[in-house]
């Protein structure tokens, strides 16, 4: 090769060394987890507040309850409430609450009213496994399926399968997702009966024990199914709509039409090109949808009668059992502010113009 | 005067004509005004059948009642026709609020920048973790709520966080535009900027925000009352689903119609307010507007 | 027309060499393209004939709308779907063999992009997927032509952004947010080339780049064009790219070639008033003020094109002829055609009154 005539430029982009810690604190990564240990610490102390401060908060309405039932002097109702409560009501509230978050720590979240001796972190241990397998396979389901139609929706976009694809999502979308839940057992089990309905009530059919055998597995989500049906019928209709209208912006992007000019496989372009860019925007709504899923829980459980977390949150308000209410709220706050968590970071995986620097 | 109102005529005449270039937009729209109607006006015409009678429990529809009747042998009819008030009422109030809350707080975000909106982002994403419907049973064991303009407020004020970050991202990249730089150059003040210029590009914003937080509203007060966690008298739909529930209608083939005329309402409600934007999106938005 | 394979997959070599080639690898035939619009037929390029020798470098000039970027597009059939191809073919030539572009089926189509004839877009910016590395895009590139050997493309790819002076080593592994646009430019022109090409197209290469940018792309252009003897098309509607390196210059106006021929005809023996026009549009850098002087009118109307040659509503020679007729081209000199009826005219006035171009 002859040698070059023309100067050549200075690298302009050389990044000016910043120092490691600095770094460190800029990254996504650690903003992220502040902002998710902050927001967990507002729960909690919110909750707290929740729990103390109201008007009819539930100890205050606890210790009524015991004077007028059992016709305790206060002292004894209020000293009552303290063990169960795990909380030192003589104290000021600001030791109170200290109290408080050194017996979070050590997962200490009280006793049971309902059920003396059942502590509620055991209760909690008892049941949310069952949501959050119930809650996880059909986000993960509800999300591949969406996008994959979503993506088949805006390649045949116009076409009669993306009318009617964009009609059924329309209609699920606007169906609250304990009103699915009523009608599949209206015609899946009492009308038509595909599933029996007394059959799959509970998480697990009894006789089954709980282990890594396929037919523990086999049992669960025969029990399962119906709650994770609701669940990805509700949801996936938003996620279709969304992945058909961020890939059709994707497709007119410019490095589409290079992809193709290159003569690259369309199988590649699909996956790689389309596929990955299309579906960025789709993180932002997993943490919503985690959130609603996880709340929406609460009811379908109850319809299902699938004994999860949510469940016990409905029973236990009921019941007006508030140790357990005020542990189950927390935990499914907290579970929810950790799957949001870990969304993005996911997504800081897949799109690499996040890594560094600060975010938004 | 008459041309006063000849002009308001003519000016709601053009609105109803952009609206149907949505063909499904307007039928959403129509079925929106259709169901106020109902809900609202209806209760004068068809009053609300309290009678039990026994001998004509679940029937299916007939020529006397047209949509059957329920466990104790009253109309369901009737019972649909009065039904939607308090859920629309509760409804409009929640979303008037969350609305009002998302638009001010967003556009200020989105506009101001720095500090403020980095305060009002945090704030948000916070309020946006709490999941809606656990905190709303916590909140229904501790308080009582049957007054439908108090539960209204309390929904609106937990539906506005996703609502909040569409309209500051709306706000943001407005305020990028070459027109709000146009304004910023001719020094038109703040205050004008953001109500004359940016606000009118969002009102589509604010038009969908509105309707989504309504059908959130919807939502969550009848999941409340599904589960008997707001005592609520009368008969409105949630009402009517929550004594299916609890009288294990669902499980008995007669009883269909009891359960299945205020889901029907409930999703046809959501559905045309959805539905609706679309038209209301051409009448704020005229570049989405493309055929004649 | 062989419907198999044309296009051998040779092993690439390691070394940047490009082998000169023969004969006429390029010629469209009377190609016109429509894009169809609800307010009718845009008659985007209308029987355009052109033939593209090995080796050879041909500037495409015009303003927007002219056509240009439509043409240079139907030759790797990369219009949007409301474009149609109404007549013409396209014939693609190597070793002996040939086949009309627009015939080719998907598969061919798509082994006949990139491998024997690529294209360097206007603006690098966003050309590239944001959310994989450079040297993944190079690698698909090639692997879906069929080329495994990822030791071999890797060092060919470092070569070739070596070539057009980026930092080899470092600019593979990046992402693409991590260049800036002259870098992303100078990776497409390297992406470009991967696959060893006949023939290249590009379009506006150096528009949306700074001055000191377009500068080095301009001499890494010609350094191609002059040690490579790759056979190049430029679309432009700067002058300028064109003077630097191209040897044959096509100037379009309304979908229509009105003026082909050697970069000297053009620029010292134009004959059409469009060329013309152009050309004395650019002002003296050196010297004297000047009284600007620009074309009059605007272009016309695509879809409801004026009768007779189009360019009459903003020519100073038209007469009735040219409202009535439109004028084909005829030859104006040796290898220089123009397509006028007044062109002796204008050579006339161009004897009186030369251009004032400095060498």
């Amino acid at each position: 090769m002859a040698t070059l005539t023309a100067p050549s430029l200075p690298d302009l982009h050389e990044k000016p060394t910043e120092s490691q810690l600095h770094r460190v604190l800029h990254s996504y990564f650690f903003q992220k987890s502040v902002k998710a240990l902050f927001t967990a610490w507002v729960v909690i102390t919110l909750t707290f507040f929740l729990i103390r401060l109201l008007p009819s908060n539930p100890v205050e309405l606890f210790i009524q309850d015991l004077m007028v039932q059992y016709g305790m002097p206060y002292h004894e109702a209020r000293d009552q409430a303290a063990a169960l409560f795990s909380i030192d009501l003589s104290q000021p509230l600001p030791l109170q609450y200290l109290d408080y978050m050194i017996g979070l720590l050590h997962g200490d979240l009280g006793t049971s009213i309902l059920s003396p001796g059942t502590p509620v972190s055991g209760v909690i241990k008892r049941f949310l496994p069952w949501t959050i397998f119930s809650v996880g396979i059909a986000l993960m389901l509800s999300f591949t399926f969406g996008i994959m139609l979503g993506l088949f929706m805006a390649y045949h976009r116009e076409g009669l399968m993306d009318h009617i694809l964009t009609v059924l999502a329309s209609i699920l979308s606007s169906i609250p997702n304990y009103i699915l839940g009523i009608l599949l057992i209206i015609f899946l089990g009492v009308r038509w009966g595909i599933i029996s309905v007394a059959a799959t009530r509970g998480t697990l059919s009894p006789g089954v024990e709980p282990g890594f055998t396929i037919e523990f597995f086999k049992d669960a989500l025969y029990h399962a199914a119906l709650p994770i049906l609701t669940y990805v019928l509700t949801t996936i209709g938003s996620w279709m709509l969304t992945m058909k209208s961020s890939t059709i912006s994707v497709l007119e992007e410019d490095y589409v039409t290079v992809a193709k000019a290159k003569g690259l496989k369309e199988s590649r372009i699909t996956s790689t090109y389309v596929g990955r860019n299309a579906s960025l925007p789709m993180f932002t709504l997993l943490t919503i949808a985690i959130g609603f899923v996880v709340g929406g829980s609460v009811l379908i459980e109850t319809i299902f009668q699938y004994q999860g977390i949510g469940y016990i949150l409905l029973q236990s308000v009921n019941k007006r059992d508030y140790t357990v209410m005020q542990g189950v709220f927390l935990v499914i706050t907290l579970s929810v502010i950790v799957a949001n968590f870990f969304a993005d970071i996911l997504y800081s995986w897949l799109d690499p113009r996040i890594k560094l620097g600060k975010q938004e | 005067m008459g041309s006063v109102f000849l002009g308001a005529v003519h000016s709601i005449g053009t609105t109803l004509r952009i609206m149907s270039y949505n063909k499904v937009g307007f039928a959403g729209f129509i079925a929106v005004m259709l169901i106020l109607l109902m809900a609202f006006v209806g209760p004068f015409i068809v009053p609300l059948d309290t009678q039990t009678k026994v001998d004509q429990i679940y029937q299916p529809p007939s020529a006397e009642h047209w949509l059957g009747t329920d466990h104790q042998g009253r109309d369901i009819f009737s019972q649909i026709v009065n039904g939607g008030k308090d859920v629309i009422i509760v409804a409009v109030v929640a979303g008037a609020l969350s609305t009002l809350i998302a638009v001010t707080f967003g556009t200020l975000a989105g506009f101001a920048g720095g500090q403020v909106d980095s305060l009002i982002i945090s704030i948000t994403d916070i309020v946006l973790t709490i999941p809606q419907l656990p905190l709303l049973l916590v909140l229904a064991a501790l308080v009582k709520l049957n007054n439908i303009f108090y539960l209204g407020l309390i929904l609106g004020a937990l539906g506005w966080p996703s609502l909040l970050r569409a309209v500051r991202s709306q706000a943001l990249s407005l305020k990028q535009r070459d027109f709000v730089e146009a304004a910023r150059a001719l020094d038109l003040g703040t205050m004008h900027i953001i109500f004359r210029e940016i606000v009118p590009n969002m009102m589509t914003y604010i038009i969908i925000s509105f309707a989504l937080a309504m059908t959130g509203a919807i939502y969550a007060q009848v999941a409340l009352v599904l589960f008997g966690l707001v005592p609520f008298s009368g008969s409105n739909w949630g009402v009517m689903l929550s004594l299916a529930w609890v009288r294990g209608a669902i499980y008995f083939k007669d009883s269909i119609w009891y359960i299945m005329m205020p889901v029907a309402a409930i999703v046809i409600l959501q559905l045309s307010i959805v539905t609706m934007t679309r038209s209301l999106e051409l009448v704020f938005n005229p570049r989405l507007r493309s055929g004649e | 027309m062989p419907n198999n394979n044309v296009m051998s997959t040779e092993n690439q070599h390691v070394i940047l060499e490009h082998e000169a080639g023969s004969g006429t690898p390029l010629t469209l035939h009377n190609v016109s393209i429509v894009y169809k619009t609800r307010k009718g037929d845009v008659q985007a390029v209308r029987n355009v004939s052109l033939d593209l020798r090995a080796g050879e470098s041909i500037a495409l000039i015009g303003e927007s709308g002219s056509g240009k970027t439509t043409l240079g597009l139907s030759i790797v059939r990369l219009l949007v779907k409301s474009a149609e191809v109404t007549e013409g073919e396209i014939i693609y030539r190597r070793n002996g063999k040939e086949v009309n572009v627009l015939a080719l089926n998907k598969n061919e189509l798509r082994e006949f992009r990139w491998k024997e004839c690529s294209m360097v877009f206007q603006s690098a910016l966003n050309a590239f997927n944001p959310v994989i590395r450079i040297w993944d895009q190079m690698r698909d590139t090639a692997q879906s032509h069929g080329w495994k050997d990822k030791k071999a493309i890797r060092q060919r790819s470092l070569e070739l952004l070596r070539f057009v002076q980026l930092d080899a080593e470092r600019v593979i592994d990046s992402y693409p947010h991590e260049l800036s646009g002259g870098m992303r430019q100078r990776v497409l022109i390297a992406l470009s080339l991967l696959l060893d090409p006949q023939v290249l197209i590009l379009d506006e290469p150096t528009t949306a780049l700074d001055i000191l940018t377009q500068r080095t792309i301009i001499d890494l252009l010609r350094k191609l064009k002059e040690e490579q003897h790759f056979t190049m098309i430029f679309i432009s509607h700067d002058l300028a790219i064109a003077a630097e390196l191209a040897d044959r210059i096509a100037t379009m106006y309304a979908g229509r070639i009105v003026e082909l021929g050697s970069e000297d005809d053009i620029f010292y023996r134009p004959r059409h008033p469009y060329t013309l026009g152009l050309i004395r549009a650019v002002p003296k850098v050196v010297g004297d003020f000047q009284e600007l002087f620009s074309i009059p009118g605007s272009p016309p109307d695509l879809i409801n094109l004026p009768r007779g040659c189009k360019f009459h509503p903003r020519c100073p020679y038209a007469t009735d002829r040219c409202r009535e007729e439109e004028p084909d081209l005829v030859e104006v000199g040796p290898e220089h055609f123009a397509a006028c009826w007044h062109w002796k005219e204008v050579a006339k006035e161009l004897d009186t009154k030369p251009l004032h171009i400095t060498s």
